[in-house]
């Protein structure tokens, strides 16, 4: 059988996480995979970035180790941009005008930094100017590590999951931190009013500045060109050292569309992450499905499951589906957890909310036909894993639905059985000792507990001790 | 021959779990009573219920007391052991004769001592010349023992011995309950407790073991690989990883370092349902100064990931540097009775005596010279248990089982459809002390000794080999598997190669055959084991003080290193969907004893723990109208069992749990489903989708063989 081509453009998460699946599947035994990646390191672990501000390298995060692509026979083309694809030729260029034939293509470009409308950010050539930076890879991180210094200012710009990673990393550096948002609320597509304005409050007692519903217009310069702040449209001037710009991000489609692959906000895909266009396929951050582009690692991961079933050739009808939302994160020692849908969407929603002030400690349910639609908590996030199976599972909601918030385990047994060899219950141990035994043996003798491993003596012997008021207690154990 | 004392007292050990309790049995008149044994280390004294009540198998009215054959119309009649044997010959010898020597195989097990178990493994390659025997231990360790060879070079269960617990600052138990399937154990876990050390437990229900830890993570069942992935990553975040121990002891750290980096808190939160606080929790205990253990138990074993999932666990140790240390280390808490030794001595599909490969020429030629015969003849690898039992009157299958101390028509997942397959058998052959499900379709029977009338060594869950003695004469006329299994090799033209008669002689035997090999006995004797209280293997000369503790230097692999594995997290075979939304999972309770044929005719067992009951959540009880003590219709894919519904908050609400002691319509492996892991073959007991009837009928009954 010929061996099928298989080209990758991109080498990120996505990307590892396919291989891996083809992997598992024994795909490389009929296929020989290249992959085109523009950074010049292997595939990084994104969510962990944040090591990288605290001083570790890229070896630290890297998802594969070395050799593992070369033991598979798979050619990885480090600092390698593809520049045009031609899908009816199947060829790819790079920009080194080496020209790469594939049977079957997957674009896995991800996506880059959204950038604000802002007066200064850019110099003549394009680039960022120096002391602003986005927070995306790995160079990006390397920028703020050599920006940042301890006890100065800093603007992170996008009150979002990457700008609070940030703000956060940039307070752990030691640097005065003040975020501006341009909605009202934190978080604002996972959280809703209420959680947005707990995690700022929370947010703020650990001294990170918060400026929300604030439109950033400029960045301010001083002598030699050096950043010192950053303009609000009302004319206002936050201090900074350093900037850093994390308002969201967006699919990278350009050599996509540059090469006639339908595109909207992302690479049009179906459910097996097809784009239409015969043997070419994309998934994760640059595809949309459905009308929606995903950035966070889970529903990635399914794609990557499902991809390496289509391209593996298993005509089992595996469908990438919706996937469930589920965002969690702690921001400076601040748990934030949301799933699913953060408002009530129709009139017989049901809302549950609990609100504890002081503590800032929020929870909303929201229940649609009694199962959960989706949930936002803030402070205290410990039943979100519970909540995620439960959203996950479509599981009917408890008649109380506070339940729901509750620990799983609510420990009726305990004060059950004491000896288990035996199947004795304290309560049978106590109302022996209320007719009259005192001494272990003497309830051993009457219940047979104890009479077996013995590991409840010591517990028997406590009993005894706490139900008597006699000295002459015999408790030797 | 080793001195049998009579009617005294005599010290020996409990029939059931592997903990092998030391026990003192004292022959009164007709009855016997049952003791603990103070003086013996491991349980000093101490016994749970079902060993004290073990007096109960003793003269019993319903004790198999003649060989049994099925005339021709069908029912079985009282036989000879002349006539019986030369049945089973004859009939042995057609079906080579017709179909080959792979058409009759052997299904043996975990209960039995080690004599008995290499004289079956012998029997099987010398006598039948069949590759296929294999065991129920195959159900039990074999994932545990493959993750073992695979991590450390070496299968051992514990490498350490039982009273090391204590020393351990922290001990993580995932999916064990020991305060019920190991009883005398929660005595060590209480002295590490009480010298200050924390205990985990990883189970998705608040078992009797998680009610006395300092921590309970509750994974959804079959995520266990998931959670120890994500512990390793917040080991590797919280930078408590010991670089110098997987430097000079390891190899293989890279990639293991890289997928756990993969399995990041949010992801393991949404696929096990537990939360980060206890993960970090757990890992800052697991990597505080003190010394370390991961003991784990079948929970995480018998999935159809399971050595995945074990390989996960001894990451964590490695990673930790807390292996090969004392205090420290990863241990696999064998089940069965002689679950360790059982392993050892060819039982095994893959394996000769001393934990051999079939596979390798050395090893053959090695164990053919012991038992005189060439080494092309001896046959290569056989069927693993599921696939045997599976392939049973198939074409192609085998046509004639012989099947010696195992119940496989409960025992065995998917449990229905291996009855069928039984019933396709031309022979069927059961061993057993008494009957049970699966002889009931036998068409001869023999009756064999049980524990108090035979004497013979069993393993431990520690690698100690332990000695049960005989205390009084057996019954009727059951004989000793080793004598039937003598008789039918001489009808089968060896007699020759199957001279050694006495129990100890055996040993001698296999003690001799294990010389060189990994679990080596060869240093050990009878007269020994008396009087050193067991003696730990590998044991390889007379004057070796046996093994307590191993990888002190080096690990099992042949470069001395252990090795790290990257674990990704799969998915169980069948996930809960839309027509099966529960997750069921399956355990033991601390009355009944595997698939009950002991257990469920003791009296006073019977009285504490009479049905079995499926442990089902509060809230999904509610949502289907389910009251406590009604009985209920749990179905799968593969069939339709009925509990007794037992309400507790003590299980996940997704979740339902039934304990697999019972046969009949009670049979919790009429639902479970028979994938098999890759590499042990062990079939996924441990989750399966499953759906609960919404309104019980009230005729519904437990029927027949409760």
């Amino acid at each position: 059988m010929k061996r099928i081509k298989l080209a990758i453009i991109g080498n990120g998460m996505a990307t590892s996480k396919l291989l891996e699946e083809l992997d598992r599947k024994h795909a490389f035994s009929k296929m020989d995979v290249s992959v085109f990646g523009e950074e010049p390191h292997g595939a990084y672990n994104r969510i962990l970035l944040d090591r990288i501000l605290k001083g570790g390298n890229v070896g630290d995060i890297l998802l594969k180790p070395e050799g593992w692509h070369q033991d598979r026979s798979i050619m990885v083309h480090k600092k390698a941009k593809v520049t045009m694809v031609s899908p009816a030729a199947k060829r790819l260029w790079t920009e080194d005008g080496t020209e790469h034939l594939f049977d079957k293509l997957v674009f896995a470009t991800g996506s880059k930094p959204r950038l604000p409308q802002m007066e200064g950010l850019k110099d003549p050539q394009g680039n960022l100017v120096p002391g602003v930076c986005a927070f995306r890879d790995v160079s990006d991180c390397q920028k703020m590590k050599e920006y940042a210094s301890k006890g100065r200012n800093a603007v992170v710009i996008g009150g979002g999951l990457l700008g609070l990673e940030a703000a956060k990393g940039l307070s752990d550096l030691g640097m005065s931190v003040n975020l501006a948002h341009i909605f009202e609320t934190l978080m604002n597509r996972q959280l809703d009013r209420m959680g947005g304005l707990m995690l700022g409050r929370a947010m703020e007692r650990l001294g990170i500045g918060i400026r929300t519903g604030v439109l950033t217009k400029g960045i301010v310069f001083g002598p030699k060109n050096k950043v010192i702040g950053v303009r609000l449209a009302d004319g206002e001037i936050l201090e900074a050292d350093m900037v850093v710009l994390a308002i969201g991000i967006q699919p990278r489609v350009s050599l996509a569309r540059e090469s006639d692959i339908p595109v909207n906000a992302g690479i049009l895909v179906n459910d097996q992450l097809w784009t239409g266009i015969e043997g070419v396929f994309a998934l994760g951050e640059c595809a949309e499905h459905r009308g929606i582009t995903h950035g966070t690692i889970q529903p990635i991961y399914e794609q990557c499951s499902v991809l390496a079933e289509v391209l593996s050739g298993n005509p089992t009808g595996a469908a990438y589906q919706e996937s469930k939302t589920y965002t969690k994160l702690k921001v400076a020692g601040v748990e934030v957890a949301s799933m699913g849908i953060n408002e009530p969407a129709d009139r017989d929603d049901e809302v549950v909310q609990v609100v504890e002030e002081k503590r800032c400690i929020y929870r909303k349910l929201i229940i649609r036909n009694g199962r959960l639609a989706g949930a936002v908590l803030v402070g205290d996030a410990g039943c979100a894993p519970a909540l995620a199976r439960r959203f996950e599972r479509q599981d009917l909601m408890p008649a109380n639905r506070l339940d729901a918030l509750a620990t799983p385990f609510r420990s009726a047994e305990r004060g059950g059985v004491i000896c288990h060899c035996n199947r004795v219950t304290e309560e049978v141990v106590l109302n022996h000792i209320r007719v009259g035994c005192r001494t272990l043996q003497e309830i051993t003798a009457k219940t047979g507990a104890g009479s077996g491993c013995g590991s409840c003596r010591g517990q028997l012997a406590s009993l005894l001790l706490r139900n008597t008021t006699e000295k002459s207690v015999a408790v030797s154990v | 021959m080793f001195a049998l004392p009579q009617l005294q007292p005599v010290r020996t050990h409990c029939p059931f779990c592997a903990f092998q309790c030391g026990t003192v049995v004292s022959p009164e008149g007709n009855q016997i009573r049952i003791e603990g044994d103070e003086s013996f280390p491991i349980n000093q004294g101490r016994m749970c219920i079902k060993g004290f009540r073990a007096s109960e198998l003793h003269n019993r009215p319903d004790r198999l007391l003649t060989p049994l054959i099925r005339n021709a119309s069908g029912k079985l009649c009282q036989a000879s052991w002349e006539e019986a044997l030369d049945l089973v010959a004859n009939r042995f010898r057609q079906l080579r004769a017709n179909h080959g020597p792979e058409a009759v195989a052997v299904f043996g097990s975990g209960a039995l001592t080690n004599e008995k178990a290499y004289y079956l493994a012998k029997f099987a390659r010398v006598a039948l010349k069949t590759a296929n025997i294999d065991y129920n231990g195959r159900f039990c360790m074999s994932s545990g023992a493959a993750g073992n060879n695979l991590a450390f070079g070496l299968d051992r269960g514990m490498p350490f011995p039982m009273e090391d617990l204590p020393l351990a600052g922290t001990i993580l138990l995932v999916g064990s309950n020991p305060v019920e399937t190991l009883p005398p154990m929660t005595h060590w876990l209480q002295t590490q407790r009480q010298s200050g050390g924390k205990l985990i437990v990883i189970d998705p229900r608040q078992s009797a073991t998680a009610l006395m830890a300092d921590l309970h993570l509750a994974p959804v069942p079959g995520t266990d690989l998931a959670l120890l992935n994500g512990l390793l990553h917040l080991i590797i975040e919280t930078e408590k990883v010991d670089q110098k121990f997987i430097a000079v002891r390891t190899s293989g750290f890279e990639a293991a370092k890289a997928n756990a980096l993969g399995h990041h808190p949010a992801m393991v939160e949404q696929i096990t349902g537990v939360s980060e606080s206890q993960m970090r929790l757990a890992v800052d205990w697991l990597g505080d100064a003190r010394p370390a253990m991961v003991l784990s138990g079948r929970g995480p074993e018998q999935q159809s990931k399971g050595v995945a999932t074990v390989l996960a666990c001894a990451n964590l140790v490695l990673a930790l540097g807390k292996s090969g240390k004392p205090g420290c280390g990863y241990g696999c808490l064998t089940g069965q009775a002689n679950g360790q030794g059982g392993r050892e001595h060819g039982q095994k599909a893959d394996q000769l005596p001393g934990y051999r490969s079939i596979t390798d020429p050395d090893h053959r030629s090695h164990i053919a010279s012991i038992w005189g015969v060439s080494p092309e003849d001896l046959p290569t690898k056989g069927l693993s248990a599921f696939e045997l039992l599976d392939a049973l009157g198939q074409p192609g299958g085998p046509k004639g089982l012989l099947v010696v101390g195992s119940n496989v028509v409960v025992a065995s997942p998917d449990v229905d459809r291996i009855r069928q397959r039984l019933g396709a058998l031309d022979c069927l052959v059961v061993l057993d002390a008494f009957a049970n499900e699966t002889s009931e379709g036998a068409d001869v029977i023999l009756p064999v000794t049980q524990w108090m009338e035979e004497t013979g060594t069993t393993t431990n869950l520690e690698g100690r080999v332990i000695l049960r003695r005989k205390v009084t004469d057996a019954p009727g006329q059951a004989m000793s598997d080793i004598w039937i299994l003598r008789e039918l090799a001489k009808r089968l033209g060896v007699g020759d190669k199957f001279t050694a008669q006495d129990p100890e002689d055996v040993f001698a035997e296999l003690a001799k055959a294990t010389a060189g090999g990994k679990a080596d006995y060869s240093g050990i004797t009878w007269q020994r084991i008396d009087q050193e209280k067991g003696v730990f293997w590998p044991c390889p000369h007379s004057n070796h003080p046996g093994t307590k503790r191993l990888f002190l230097d080096r690990f099992g692999h042949p470069d001395g290193r252990a090795r790290f594995h990257a674990t990704p997290y799969t998915q169980a075979a069948e996930e809960p969907d839309r027509e099966y939304p529960l997750y069921f999972t399956t355990g033991r309770n601390l009355e009944h004893y595997n698939s009950g044929s002991q257990t469920r005719r003791m009296e006073s067992l019977v009285l504490a723990n009479p049905e079995p009951v499926l442990k089902i959540h509060p809230e999904l009880a509610m949502l289907h109208g389910i009251n406590e003590g009604e009985i209920v219709e749990v179905e799968s894919r593969r069939g339709a069992a009925r509990f007794v519904a037992g309400i507790s908050p003590d299980i996940r609400p997704d979740t339902l749990f039934a304990p697999f002691h019972w046969g009949g319509m009670g049979a919790a492996n009429l639902l479970t489903n028979p994938a098999l892991d890759p590499i042990s073959r062990m079939p996924e007991f441990k989750v399966c989708a499953s759906r609960i009837k919404s309104r019980t009928n009230p005729d519904l009954c437990l029927g027949e063989g409760r």
